[in-house]
């Protein structure tokens, strides 16, 4: 299976690289502003978090959106990658009324597949200065914490998923299970949509 | 699958002396990374390579003694130079931490450069792993701070690099390290600026010498107690010299003395950490023995940060 991870700058890119390494994934870290062509064939992508702000410096996202648009396939955008995903299909992120750095606790409310055979309630880490205010169309809102209403949501038909929190990190717990769900998706989603093709 | 070390080895070992034709210094430290990093260099390269270590006057007590018999016992080809004039000299008024870093890793490249020469090395072989490269920055990704070893290089630097370690974390070297028999591998990570950046504001050697003594009680009481079983041994420990004076009393007689703050985490590859809950029994004899043993400190805090939001190291 292969997964790349779109750098978008984040302190833990690598290690969403290694998780998936870890998980028998072919992967590699690539650019964010590489060209739709270098992902043809793959079967999932990541988008990752990073320094950028989504709502001040859109344009240091690079081609986030055109992957969107017509990648077709999974796809997993993490912190500045899932506020993103949320900006650019109809929603909208802004500066959180509390950022969140370091532990936090999720609640599930929504379990999906991404949360598959997970407790719902769980520690997760954090690193954000902005979040989520408003949902695309067509999204569902799964999980939260205590400062934070969005911290997971899905497409409710395509597999589009973003993470406010950080599943690549050691101290998350049971990140590496949030990748092999996904993974998960990654193989059944066997009909790679098609999208303003 | 996890990370195989043996398989890493065999590639490394085949791949290095494609990189380097000719011959090749590496820069070793005695800690984890750039052990590891000379031996496999030393396994592919023979006597085509030079370890040099540099004494910065910022090292751990004990450490340069240390650091020549583990490349002895290693029989690794190498140098020791003791510089530590030139660094004290270098830093001198020198406050802002980035600037520290800087200044430390151009420092470091002109005494390899000027090793490198006479030996005819055109190669620079460094232990650089994966948060260094990370957390020093470049194009979208924000610098957290200059790892002297990355952002510290000056941009004229001859010599070519070389990075067998680079996409590795602490967690992975220290398997490859098991795996070549390297005596460090359980060893704590140590910043490559040393105590500099454990010395909040101007670094001086008489400050040098107040952390260091602090940070070997640390390490004595925490390893310690870590062998008796009183608590789990944390990733790393260690005592940081505050720039801040407060008052205390010492056999009836008001002193005006520093502050040092001891700092202990938990973490698998420094790039997420919890502050460490050291018993409270352990940190009072850390306490009482530092303020008596270390002239000068009357006043010993203990470091409740995670990183995110904190870093581990202060600097």
């Amino acid at each position: 299976m292969r997964v790349y991870v779109v750098d978008n700058g984040g302190q833990w890119t690598h290690r969403e690289w290694r998780v998936l390494k870890y998980l028998g994934v072919d992967t590699k870290i690539v650019p964010n502003d590489s060209p739709m062509s270098d992902l043809q064939g793959l079967d999932g992508l990541v988008l990752s978090g990073g320094a950028p702000r989504v709502g001040i410096d859109p344009e240091k996202m690079g081609k986030n959106g055109e992957y969107l648009d017509a990648f077709g396939g999974p796809i997993l955008g993490i912190c500045a990658g899932h506020q993103f995903m949320a900006t650019h299909l109809g929603g909208a992120a802004a500066p959180a009324k509390v950022p969140e750095f370091g532990k936090s606790v999720l609640k599930v409310h929504h379990p999906d597949v991404l949360f598959e055979g997970l407790p719902d309630r769980f520690e997760v880490w954090e690193s954000h200065n902005d979040e989520v205010t408003v949902l695309p169309p067509d999204f569902t809102a799964l999980a939260s914490s205590p400062n934070c209403s969005v911290q997971a949501m899905r497409h409710r038909e395509r597999p589009l998923f973003g993470l406010q929190f950080h599943p690549e990190v050691e101290h998350t717990q049971f990140g590496s299970d949030i990748f092999r769900n996904f993974l998960k998706v990654c193989e059944n989603s066997t009909e790679h949509e098609v999208l303003g093709a | 699958m996890t990370f195989d070390a043996k398989a890493f080895i065999v590639e490394q070992v085949e791949a290095i002396p494609k990189q380097v034709p000719g011959k090749a210094i590496i820069a070793c430290s005695g800690g984890v990374d750039s052990t590891t990093a000379a031996v496999l260099a030393s396994r592919a390269l023979g006597d085509r390579l030079l370890a040099v270590y540099v004494d910065t006057g910022l090292m751990r007590k004990h450490e340069t003694e240390d650091v020549a018999r583990t490349l002895k016992d290693l029989k690794v080809n190498h140098r020791i130079l003791r510089a530590a004039d030139e660094f004290f000299a270098a830093l001198r008024g020198i406050v802002d931490p980035e600037k520290k870093r800087v200044i430390i890793g151009n420092k470091f490249v002109e005494l390899f450069e000027r090793e490198a020469k006479p030996f005819g090395a055109d190669h620079l072989v460094q232990g650089t792993i994966a948060p260094d490269w990370i957390e020093s920055g470049g194009q979208l990704r924000d610098r957290i701070k200059t790892h002297h070893n990355v952002a510290g290089l000056p941009p004229n630097m001859k010599v070519k690099l070389v990075e067998p370690l680079r996409d590795l974390y602490k967690d992975e070297v220290r398997a490859v390290a098991r795996a070549l028999g390297v005596r460090v591998a359980e060893r704590q990570p140590f910043p490559g600026p040393g105590l500099a950046v454990r010395i909040v504001g101007e670094v001086t050697p008489d400050k040098a010498a107040l952390v260091r003594d602090a940070s070997a009680i640390v390490e004595e009481e925490i390893e310690a107690a870590a062998k008796d079983k009183r608590l789990a041994l944390p990733w790393q420990y260690f005592a940081v010299l505050l720039p801040i004076q407060t008052v205390g009393v010492h056999g009836d007689l008001r002193v005006y003395g520093q502050t040092i703050a001891v700092r202990a985490v938990d973490s698998i590859d420094g790039m997420t950490a919890v502050y460490s809950k050291i018993p409270h029994e352990v940190l009072d004899r850390i306490s009482t023995r530092i303020t008596n043993e270390v002239p000068g400190i009357n006043r010993v805090v203990y470091d409740a940060s995670n990183k995110p939001p904190a870093t581990i190291e202060w600097e």
